[in-house]
């Protein structure tokens, strides 16, 4: 159906922008005075456009509108109790929609049999009503495209109006999509805090400043103490510790390898050197969090053992050295392209006033890419707090409250993926305490940004 | 252009006064390649001491090639290569043993684009100073930084604001601040590539008039594509042509009685 479709709607699409090109030809070449305003290929465009906003238009909020319309229609027939137990109605749902498409095995029962004819006679009438009214409507665009065309017609203004209403709604739809996730994120948090009808969730206290991290004890809300199993503290600082190692190490070596590539490295070098820092980038975080568990770990537990220090076999400073490697290209990589696209006279003045390298690049070229800087390390910074293999390979699960980069430590990250694993309901205190954690870490993430804006917009200086 | 105007503005009181005596730059059998590319060919020339030179020739003739010589900026061009010698005081400037970032200091250079740091009006003209530890104290560099600025002619227009970016002045002013800028560090020799192209003509003649005053004092060098701002302000004149320094004389000399044909010809506008 939807094939059939999107056929049609291609179809209308070219007629429209060839017919209507080649009537705006056609009109241009007519003997009356004055010339097109427009080139053909714009009439052709406007056409086009019209025929193809609209059809899309009613696809986009024709099919899901569908799917609600049949599905409770399909389900009319049964027991209204349906309607409120979530876990039944899908089973009984998906055994509908298995026998409208003749997989159902074993014998339906009546009622089912009804539902799946329903379902059946909604779903073919409903999308031969989306086909009709989109068809109507393209050709009705089309029809006005067309009959538009004239030599004082202005369809280069109108096409350009039509990107600016694209562009605006592709903008639109980001937002949309960054709200809606954070309030989704938001509600379920909220659920998590205040919702009564769960048992073991925490105050909001008791969660952010909480020093216990313990997820499993709310299972056996009878046993355990509720009230120290969803201390959030020890997940907060073993992130900020593992992101700020990660930071330390791949800050300098990023941050100076991108000036080296810049300024330094000669054609040659850059060429051979730049192409092996992305593909640093491309290595899957799993082949890296292997690496941390496998090298780094041991090696650090040997230099460990000879200055007589007892070190974890999952250590903080383990993961946080190779996700510190991880984000190496991110830092090193962007900052090579601001640093590059500091103009060549800033530099020359700097030279001509017999400042060395050095100085040049110190007092004139960086200060100049700090934005550009800046926004490479959080971009990096949020790739750290945000990682979460690394960290379950080389820093394991336990919730230590430490600063001690020798201890083992758990991120946000590595605790909501635990959390989640193996649970599809998400009804308990322990599943959806991930979306408070989810909702702290955008918070985290969102100050940090903050941050850094501030920090550009104090020390920026801008060049034209 | 025709001969009269040359001539008219020829007639300024500076076009006629006497250059001084030393000679500042020597460079003989200059060549400059970059890569395959051979752009100044064999150029030799005097330029006189506290006095104004100017190059003029048509556009790709090699005189900010040249200019970039003097102070050796060539070097950060990978794939340039200059040959022959160029000496500064008696002292080849290409000499292993020298140390470029100190000829720089002694020769500055401001160029065809205003190209102010994107820092303070204060910060911009302080630079060279600080890096080059020229003031002992704050107020030592208050000071040269305002001398600076007044000896450039823009004391006037921002002294209530040096704290401002520099890169929020006029065209004109910034190219006014590259220039106090350049003197801060007090060089023996300015090198000026096109310092008015992108100015108004009161700007330029701001600038001019500021030159006419700095060759009391340093050796100054412009290349410019006005032949009579090259009338105007400049002693000697020397004639650029493919890479050839076709001829090199008094500013009078060679506007009104060129010994080249080729010279003739370009100041005349048949070409170029
Ligand atoms: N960085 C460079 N790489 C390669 N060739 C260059 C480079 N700079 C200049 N050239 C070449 O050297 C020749 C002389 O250039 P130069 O810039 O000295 O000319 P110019 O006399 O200053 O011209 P204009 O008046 O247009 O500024 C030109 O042919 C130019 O193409
Ligand atoms: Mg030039």
């Amino acid at each position: 159906m939807s094939g059939i479709y999107f056929t049609t709607m291609a179809v209308l699409v070219l007629a429209g922008f060839y017919l209507s090109s080649r009537r705006a030809v056609g009109v241009s070449r007519e003997a009356s005075a004055g010339s097109l305003h427009s080139l053909p290929v714009y009439h052709g465009l406007y056409t086009a456009a019209l025929v193809f906003v609209p059809m899309l238009l009613v696809f986009a909020v024709g099919a899901p509108l569908l799917d609600r319309i049949a599905n409770s229609a399909a389900l009319a027939a049964f027991p209204s109790s349906l309607a409120t137990d979530e876990l039944h109605r899908g089973a009984t749902l998906r055994d509908v929609y298995n026998l409208a498409a003749n997989q159902y095995s074993g014998a339906p029962s009546l009622e089912l049999q009804n539902a799946a004819e329903t379902l059946k006679s909604t779903l073919s009438l409903g999308r031969w009503t989306i086909f009709g009214l989109g068809v109507a409507l393209g050709l009705a665009g089309f029809a006005l495209g067309f009959t538009s065309i004239d030599k004082q017609f202005r369809a280069r203004n109108r096409f350009e109006r039509f990107v600016l209403i694209v562009l605006f709604a592709c903008a639109t739809v980001a937002i949309l999509t960054t709200v809606g996730i954070v309030f989704s994120v938001l509600y379920e948090t909220i659920r998590f805090f205040f919702d009564p009808s769960l048992k073991g969730r925490p105050t909001v206290t008791d969660f952010l400043f909480g020093t216990e991290w313990n997820p499993q004890a709310a299972l056996r809300a009878d046993q355990g103490d509720i009230k120290t199993a969803f201390g959030f503290v020890p997940l907060l600082t073993g992130t900020l510790l593992i992101t700020l190692i990660a930071i330390l190490v791949a800050g300098p070596l990023g941050l100076f390898s991108a000036i080296y590539l810049s300024e330094y490295a000669t054609p040659r070098i850059r060429a051979f050197a730049k192409p092996i820092l992305e593909i640093l980038a491309g290595i899957p975080t799993v082949v890296l969090g292997f690496f941390a568990a496998l090298t780094v770990a041991p090696i650090i537990r040997g230099w460990g053992h000879h200055v007589g220090l007892d070190i974890a076999s999952e250590s903080a400073l383990a993961a946080g050295v190779v996700m510190g490697m991880m984000i190496i290209p991110f830092i090193s990589s962007l900052s090579d392209d601001v640093i590059n696209a500091v103009p060549q006279s800033l530099r020359d003045g700097a030279y001509a006033l017999g400042a060395t390298k050095s100085e040049t690049i110190r007092n004139v070229i960086l200060p100049a890419a700090l934005p550009g800087i800046v926004s490479a390390f959080m971009l990096a910074i949020s790739r750290a707090i945000g990682e979460t293999m690394i960290v379950v390979m080389a820093a394991g699960l336990a919730a230590n409250l430490t600063f001690n980069p020798l201890d083992a430590v758990t991120t946000i990250t590595v605790q909501i993926k635990t959390i989640l694993v193996g649970d599809q309901e998400f009804d308990s205190a322990k599943t959806l305490a991930a979306f408070a954690l989810g909702f702290v870490l955008f918070f985290v993430t969102l100050v940090l940004n903050v941050i850094a804006l501030a920090i550009v917009r104090r020390y920026r200086e801008q060049y034209d | 252009m025709d001969m009269s105007t040359v001539e008219h503005a020829m007639l300024t009181p500076s076009a006629t006064s006497a250059p001084a005596s030393g000679t500042k730059v020597t460079a003989r059998a200059c060549n400059v390649y970059y890569g395959e590319k051979h752009a100044l060919k064999d150029v030799s020339v005097d330029i006189p001491e506290r006095s104004i030179t100017a190059f003029i020739g048509p556009s790709g003739c090699g005189k900010s090639t040249f200019l970039r010589c003097i102070n050796r900026m060539n070097d950060t061009i990978a794939s340039c290569r200059v040959t022959g010698k160029i000496e500064i005081d008696g002292q080849d400037i290409y000499d292993p043993a020298l140390d470029v970032v100190q000829l720089r200091a002694r020769v500055g250079m401001v160029f065809q684009k205003p190209n102010p740091f994107p820092k303070s009006i204060y910060e911009n003209v302080a630079y060279g100073p600080r890096i080059h530890g020229i003031a002992k104290s704050k107020s030592d560099l208050d000071e040269v930084v305002i001398s600076s600025l007044e000896k450039a002619g823009l004391l006037k227009e921002v002294k209530d604001r040096l704290n401002d970016s520099g890169t929020g002045l006029s065209g004109g002013q910034q190219q006014r601040l590259c220039i106090a800028r350049a003197i801060a560090v007090s060089p023996e020799v300015i090198l000026m590539d096109e310092p008015c192209s992108a100015l108004d003509p009161i700007a330029t003649a701001k600038v001019e008039e500021l030159m006419d005053e700095l060759k009391a004092n340093y050796t100054i060098i412009i290349v410019t594509h006005s032949m009579q701002q090259a009338a105007r302000v400049s002693q000697r004149t020397a004639f650029f042509h493919l890479g050839n320094l076709v001829e090199v004389g008094d500013t009078r000399q060679i506007f009104t009685n060129p010994k080249e044909q080729r010279t003739q010809d370009y100041i005349t506008g048949r070409f170029g």
